[in-house]
């Protein structure tokens, strides 16, 4: 189990991990004098610094007619030099201060040595300044950045410590099973409940539906009824010419009376006027 | 063979005549840049008197020739005569002025300033090795012999030229 945790956080850490380069300038190397190491250029625990350009500056001092050589260099880990520079002033006059810059291939800084200012001849340097440009991998400022830093392993170890590693159980965890316990309790006294509310439901349900079908029925069986009169026959009904003009005429403009009709409506007047007299009659 | 050599003949004249103009195009990069390293600032130790020097609490002008082919230039630095901008001036102004190689990026550059020829305010350097040759100027002007220098803000300029030779 430890090394499954220690496996983990390995494989987490390492995911996190991006390389980037970053660029810097040291400082004046040649400060303290004509000598100096290679060790106290940029961050402490660089992994991959890379030298990529060296830039120096002097001031000779001599006589014009003296020879003088001056040399700018880095010793090669292993021997030789890894960057030299020399600069002929025989015959030159001194004074005028000389300003250079090198590119260099990135060359790693474990192969540098230690650099120094060296004059051959007769002269001085003065106001001496020499500077290396640099860059490096920033996946290593901690150890634990990256498992191929130096000193990863034992990083993660230290932050482990000797603590008995040991896999949680929720199950096993007392407050859980707790909680579980009343859950399973609630759940039954609910679901009694539960079964009353639904029966009555599902029976309301029920009578609401015959209900319904009943009232829907008898609409249905008014709609076939009053569906089966037909008004139309009766509102499309139009009479035929629409008028009826007088045709009778009279012959002469004269009138005469009718005395058939006369005679016979007096008879039915007398007769009328007896039988209404009769109603008078004391009964015998 | 002859009959060949008839129909070609007889073929000659009816070839029609085509003409092309081709350019030729081509790209001269300079050989010789000058850049200024530096501006310059005057200053102003006593009321009739501006200058560059640093012990006047001036800046002296300093301006780089880059020369990639060796004893091809010659550099000419020209001093200020007079004030490019400045308030207005009722009186003359005495100038003085000199140029002299302050860094270089070869030793063998450091005979510059003794093979220098300098004519009135002009100091011409022959860029014999190809390389950084960086020439400060001082510039000095007096004004009316002890007048002093209405306030305002006061102009020159340093010519540098690169000349082929």
């Amino acid at each position: 189990m430890r090394l499954a945790v220690i496996a983990l956080t390995t494989a987490l850490m390492a995911s996190q991990v991006h390389s980037e380069y970053l660029y810097g300038i040291s400082g004046n190397m040649a400060g303290a004098g004509h000598t100096w190491g290679m060790n106290n250029i940029g961050p402490s625990n660089q992994r991959g610094m890379r030298i990529n350009g060296v830039f120096y500056q002097y001031t000779p001092v001599k006589n014009t007619e003296d020879d003088m050589l001056v040399h700018v260099r880095n010793k090669r880990v292993g021997g030789g030099y890894i960057f030299s520079s020399t600069d002929d002033w025989s015959g030159l006059p001194g004074g005028i201060p000389i300003t250079k810059g090198f590119t260099i291939d990135n060359l790693p800084i474990e192969l540098w040595g230690d650099g120094s200012i060296d004059v051959e001849g007769n002269g001085l340097v003065t106001d001496a300044n020499v500077v290396y440009s640099y860059k490096y991998n920033n996946d290593c400022l901690t150890p634990m950045s990256d498992p191929s830093c130096p000193g990863y392993m034992d990083a993660v170890l230290s932050m482990l410590g000797n603590a008995e590693v040991e896999a949680y159980d929720p199950m096993g965890d007392e407050n859980i099973s707790d909680v579980m316990d009343e859950k399973v309790d609630l759940e039954e006294e609910s679901e009694e409940e539960e079964d009353k509310e639904i029966l009555e439901n599902i029976l309301s349900s029920v009578d609401d539906s015959v209900l319904s079908a009943n009232v829907l029925s008898q609409n249905l069986l008014m709609f076939a009824l009053t569906n089966a009169v037909t008004m139309n026959t009766y509102y499309d009904k139009k009479l035929a010419g629409g008028t009826y003009k007088e045709t009778v005429v009279l012959d002469g403009g004269n009138l005469p009376d009718n005395k058939k009709g006369a005679r016979a409506g007096l008879a039915q007047q007398l007769l009328h006027t007896k039988m209404v007299s009769m109603q008078y009659d004391p009964k015998e | 063979m002859k009959k060949l050599l008839i129909v070609s003949l007889l073929l000659a004249p009816h070839i029609p005549a085509f003409a092309e103009e081709t350019p030729i195009s081509g790209l001269v990069q300079t050989r010789c840049l000058i850049t200024t390293d530096t501006n310059g600032v005057f200053g102003n130790p006593l009321p009739s008197k501006l200058s560059t020097a640093s012990a006047d609490g001036g800046v002296v002008p300093i301006v780089r020739y880059d020369v990639t082919l060796a004893d091809a230039y010659v550099a000419k630095v020209t001093t200020p005569t007079a004030f490019s901008s400045s308030p207005s001036l009722t009186d003359s102004v005495a100038w003085t002025g000199t140029t002299a190689v302050s860094k270089t990026s070869d030793a063998g550059m450091s005979g510059y300033e003794a093979a220098k020829v300098t004519y009135g305010y002009t100091t011409q350097f022959d860029l014999t090795i190809a390389g950084s040759t960086w020439f400060s100027s001082t510039a000095t002007a007096v004004y009316g012999g002890t007048k002093s220098f209405p306030g305002g803000s006061y102009t020159a300029i340093v010519v540098a030229e690169c000349i082929a030779k």
